[in-house]
């Protein structure tokens, strides 16, 4: 039996090769993600290797340190005191800061990097661990002298004897300093992944960074020779000052390592998990459909099996083994193409770095290989089961002639359609009643399923109104009613196009949404005509952003009439539950910031705060259960927990929802002192264009803020919305590839099954062409018949999440983005045309004679 | 299209039909020259392989002849391309096959008129009322195929073969699939569009009683034809074909 099935198998590559595209695609999606993740990660452990070459025990801060307020230093004492111990050959105190971003000396504008850090540190003469050297020129002497990498040079334009402007955090502002050498990394290299690094005096950089000279925010030890890591590990244990923590530096790097791939894979699997899904929820239908196909073309090699005696579990059995090699094969190639896509996303992740990360290969560890076999096997076998169960139930009968068997009556279906589809809907209304998204989002799930397995009832009905449209003439209607006559295979090939079309026109309608709320919503309650913003990819707000000197600079510029800066922290424990949604802010004046933002007083009232009171807006209010003057215990990033009294509540809108605003003395309990935005209004008849060049001026000096007018602002808004859309769209392509070998199947199986009705076409006069329309037009109603009902279903979706999220006042109003929708339609017809072109070709070729002999 | 001069519907000149090389050649037909008049009902038989089917396909152009000519009036088919052919299939060619003659998507009038449709064209109403009594469907037009007996369905499709007047109507075993009875009333119809309509019709059968509707017999054997009958009966067209199976058997 096993023989048999592995020959009728091999008969079959063509139509098996589309269903392991499927597999493949969405294998190497889910193994792609592993391998990517994995091998930037061995890239990462060999950075930290190099970096702590020759380290054999760091002392650094600990989690409860990192914490605490202020941050504990470690005093020139205490390194004397470690080097002082019998196994240390050698002790170098850390003195360092990231955040030292130096300004590109021929355009004056910051030079950041994508992601790497920017750091500052302290020098005193050669590297004991000799990390960097010098490369040319000499270590800083004096309060005003660095040295730089050789990147860092590079990326500044500048060498050794010129002046470099370099702007200095904690201190918050831009210095000028004269370039006294530059350094490279062990190894002749430029950088280590790509940062800046400015090494200052170590005295300068100690009052700089931590206040007062003698702090260090950490320690290396090199051990003796004959001293292990972790006998030096145990001899410094004990002195370790409060705060900080020692570790070995093998257990330094792998930790550094590991966090970085946590970050990594966490990045990886947002990407690569939707593509994955997507591709194997589509690859379902396209493998059941194959499948099926499949076991209808051998209804008569089964009977023969069955008439000689097999045994309905062996036919089930030889119909399942080939799922299993098609989902081993699938695998296989996925795994492959997943290790490929893992190699060009670490090429070019390091490239966007734009530096030299250590090459270690690739690497593939045992997860993603066992994984793709898994849930590749999985993915087939359960899409094969029923048609293998179908393929045992042809009689016996069918090997000696023709059995006609009718398609099964849609009643069953029906029932189960209904099963899923009914709670779905009243869950879906539950949920945009109840304003709560766990029943919405369960609801959608069920209808959607609902939806599926109800398709093959809306095929004749929505299938034949797209067939009125699109069949023109005889060979367009014959066309039509070969897309009609087997509701069941049109819905099940229909479904693969439905799901993805379904995502994106949800996804549309949710992005059109959010782009028209937050344009009505600036347009209407923001008064500042001039924006100033802080790019938050740089670090933690508090720690970036301008200080209170700029906003009093701002204030000066003529023509501004009001400035409101916001502090905002987004680690703030509130009520002693998680951070408020909208985040924590803080801001000198709530009376004037009430009047830029158009706030309305719902309870209590918006006058400027006292310390000790906040307000919050009528959602956290409500859904926290607060009273108006009531006191919540509140603990911001550092400090103790203190009490809060309620003095206001403003009404939620998109903007101010789920938020609470504190007075500016909150500030100092905040990440750090930096504003990260300010909202700029203007005198009566002042020259916008003006007051943003005033206002650049000021900021020039802070690398990571920006100033825009409105519509800048705006434009920052809809381009984040396009983003998340443009990912979608390519979630629709992938999607609709696999949906295109799905039409492109089932029209490969009407045309073998319907070779004698095509014979006598063409022996009654119907042209070549006249055949090739016919079999498009089949191709493009299934297209269509699945992108509109994928439209319909997307666009209840998402008008049924946007108006959740309007009870939620994330959103004020629902949007339908119709020209997208139609997009939508034209590409499926367009799909349609191009999945038909092969078998339409194969159709019109067929030999007359031949369609209609008889044997 | 036929002119006034000849009255023959279809002929063939010297045609040869060989199929494979070497060993595994076949010859089809041997320089076979047949014509077959207009306003006839001819039956062309023959024992299995004898070539009757070859010849037919390659009269009708559905086949090409591998040496010789075929006519349709006199319009040489041979060597035409294949939007030629179909364009000569779809205007001037009706057809009959012995099963799975019907679409199955279309109803029993919208087979009935898919050649015309597909060409193009309207139906004279006055002859499909006449096509339609004739077959006697009346009630039965809105059904479709999987609704219909097999001799409604075959009677369809010699309503679909007549409908747009072609110069000749081929049928292949037309009653091959059907009980005595509805074969005979196919048959009827056959010959009685012949005597009353004028219209040509060329049958492939191996059914002597299905030869004895037709006013001409022609015998193949080998790929050639080796007699014919004229006015037959089913028995004497049962005896000719002993003959050829016993000098077949023996050659």
């Amino acid at each position: 039996m096993l023989r048999a099935s592995l020959k009728s198998l091999f008969s079959r590559k063509l139509r098996l090769t589309l269903a392991i595209v499927a597999i493949v695609l969405g294998v190497s999606f889910l193994s792609g993600a592993f391998v990517l993740t994995d091998s930037l990660g061995a890239r990462f452990e060999r950075l930290f290797t190099s970096i702590n070459q020759n380290v054999d025990v760091q002392v650094a801060l600990s989690d409860d340190g990192q914490d605490a307020d202020p941050t504990p230093r470690i005093t020139q004492a205490q390194i004397d005191a470690m080097a002082a111990l019998p196994g240390a050959r050698s002790v170098s105190g850390d003195v360092s800061a990231v955040g030292v971003i130096p300004f590109d000396r021929e355009d004056g504008k910051p030079a950041t990097t994508s992601g790497a850090p920017q750091i500052g540190g302290g020098v005193l003469g050669d590297d004991p661990f000799a990390l960097v050297q010098l490369a040319d020129g000499r270590w800083p002497s004096t309060d005003d002298e660095i040295v730089i990498t050789r990147y860092t040079a590079n990326q500044t334009h500048s060498a050794t004897g010129d002046r470099l402007r370099v702007f200095l955090p904690e201190v918050n502002e831009a210095r000028e300093f004269t370039i006294t050498g530059t350094a490279v990394y062990d190894g002749d290299r430029d950088s280590l992944a790509g940062e800046t690094l400015i090494l200052f005096e170590e005295g300068f950089a100690q009052r700089t960074f931590y206040g007062q000279e003698g702090l260090f925010s950490g320690a290396y030890l090199g051990a003796r020779d004959g001293v292990t890591q972790e006998q030096l590990r145990e001899q410094v244990a004990p002195i370790v000052p409060d705060g900080f923590e020692a570790k070995t530096g093998e257990q330094a790097n792998e930790d550094a390592a590991s966090e970085v791939q946590a970050g990594l894979s966490a990045i990886t699997t947002y990407f690569f998990g939707p593509f994955a899904i997507v591709a194997l929820l589509v690859g379902i239908f396209l493998i059941f459909n194959t499948f099926n196909i499949l076991v209808a073309q051998r209804a008569s090699e089964l009977a023969l099996f069955r008439a000689m005696g097999a045994s309905w579990g062996q036919v089930t059995g030889s119909v399942l083994i080939e799922a299993v090699l098609v989902g081993v094969v699938g695998s296989t190639l996925g795994l492959l193409a997943g290790i490929g896509l893992g190699l060009g996303g670490s090429a070019a992740l390091t490239s966007l770095i734009g530096a030299q990360l250590p090459g270690a290969g690739i690497t593939v560890s045992a997860t993603p290989v066992i994984l793709a076999y898994v849930v590749g096997i999985l993915v087939t076998v359960v899409s094969a089961f029923v048609p293998a169960i179908r393929a045992s139930s042809v009689p016996p009968l069918a090997a000696m002639r023709e059995v006609n068997r009718p398609d099964k009556p849609l009643k069953a279906l029906t029932i189960v359609g209904l099963v899923f589809a009914v709670p779905g809907i009243a869950l879906l209304i539950l949920g945009l009643v109840g304003s709560s998204l766990t029943p919405l989002l369960f609801g959608s799930l069920l209808t959607f399923l609902g939806v599926v397995i109800l398709s093959p009832l809306l095929t004749r009905p929505l299938a034949g109104v797209i067939g009125r449209v699109v069949g023109w003439g005889m060979s367009g209607r014959l066309g039509v009613r070969n897309a009609l006559r087997n509701p069941r295979r049109t819905a099940v090939t229909a479904a693969a196009l439905m799901i993805g079309v379904t995502l994106v026109s949800a996804a549309s309608v949710l992005g059109e949404s959010f782009t028209r709320t937050i344009d009505q919503t600036i347009n209407q309650s923001v008064g500042a005509e001039v924006i100033i913003q802080t790019n938050t990819t740089g670090g933690p707000p508090g720690e970036i952003g301008f200080p209170d000197r700029a906003t009093e600079q701002v204030r000066a510029v003529p023509g501004v009439d009001q400035v409101v800066p916001l502090y905002v922290s987004i680690e703030a424990r509130v009520d002693n539950a998680a951070p408020p949604f909208g985040g924590t802010f803080a801001t000198d004046d709530l009376a004037v910031m009430r009047d830029m933002f158009s706030m309305k007083a719902v309870e209590g009232d918006l006058r400027t705060l006292q310390p000790g009171e906040f307000v919050a807006d009528e959602n956290t209010f409500d859904s926290r259960g607060w009273e108006l003057g009531q006191s919540v215990p509140i603990q911001l990033d550092k400090g103790a927990e203190q009490q809060y009294r309620l003095v206001g509540v403003y009404e939620s809108t998109p903007i101010w929802t789920d938020t609470l605003v504190l007075p500016k003395q909150a500030v100092a309990g905040f990440a750090g002192p930096l504003a990260l935005q300010g909202y700029v209004s203007l005198d009566d008849g002042a020259d916008t264009d003006a007051v943003v060049d005033g206002v650049e001026r000021v900021m020039a000096d802070y690398p990571l803020v920006t100033v825009g007018d409105r519509s800048a602002l705006l434009d920052q808004f809809d381009s984040f919305i396009d983003i998340a859309l443009g990912i979608i769209y390519v979630l629709l392509g992938v999607a609709i590839l696999i949906a295109l070998l799905g039409i492109l199947n089932t029209l490969l199986l009407s045309i073998f099954e319907r070779t004698r009705e095509l014979g006598l076409l063409r022996a009654v006069g119907l042209n070549r062409r006249g055949v090739m329309r016919m079999v498009g037009t089949e191709s493009v109603v299934m297209a269509v018949f699945g992108c509109l009902l994928g439209i319909i279903l997307g666009v209840g979706l998402g008008a049924a999440l946007s108006s959740a999220l309007i009870e939620r006042d994330f959103l004020t109003v629902i949007a339908i983005p119709w020209v997208s929708l139609i997009v939508f339609v034209v590409v499926a017809a367009v799909a349609g045309v191009l999945a038909a072109l092969w078998p339409a070709w194969r159709a019109a070729r067929l030999n007359v004679l031949q369609a209609i002999a008889y044997e | 299209m036929t002119t006034a001069t000849t009255n023959i519907a279809a002929r063939a000149v010297d045609a040869w039909k060989v199929y494979g090389s070497g060993e595994a050649q076949v010859i089809a037909l041997r320089g076979v020259d047949v014509e077959l008049e207009a306003g006839h009902f001819t039956a062309i038989m023959g024992p299995s392989g004898s070539g009757k089917s070859t010849l037919m396909h390659c009269l009708a152009g559905l086949d090409a002849l591998t040496r010789g000519q075929a006519f349709i009036g006199e319009t040489q088919i041979t060597g035409l391309s294949d939007s030629g052919l179909t364009k000569l299939r779809r205007d001037r060619v009706g057809f009959i096959f012995q099963q799975f003659n019907l679409l199955p998507t279309l109803t029993a009038e919208e087979n009935i008129l898919l050649p015309l449709s597909i060409a193009g064209r309207k139906p004279d109403p006055d002859w499909y009322k006449t096509v339609i009594t004739t077959v006697g469907l009346g009630d039965r037009l809105g059904h479709r195929p999987s609704q219909l007996s097999g001799g409604q369905q075959q009677r369809v499709a010699c309503a679909r073969a007549l409908v747009a007047k072609p110069e000749v109507i081929f049928a292949d075993e037309p009653t091959g699939n059907l009980d005595s009875r509805s074969g005979a009333e196919v048959l009827g119809f056959l010959r009685n569009s012949v005597r009353d309509f004028g219209q040509t019709i060329v049958m492939v059968t191996h059914d002597p009683n299905a030869a004895s509707y037709a006013d001409r017999v022609i015998f193949l054997a080998d790929g050639g034809i080796v007699d014919e009958m004229l006015e037959p009966t089913a028995e004497g067209v049962l005896d000719k074909l002993k003959n050829l199976d016993v000098t077949a058997g023996g050659a």
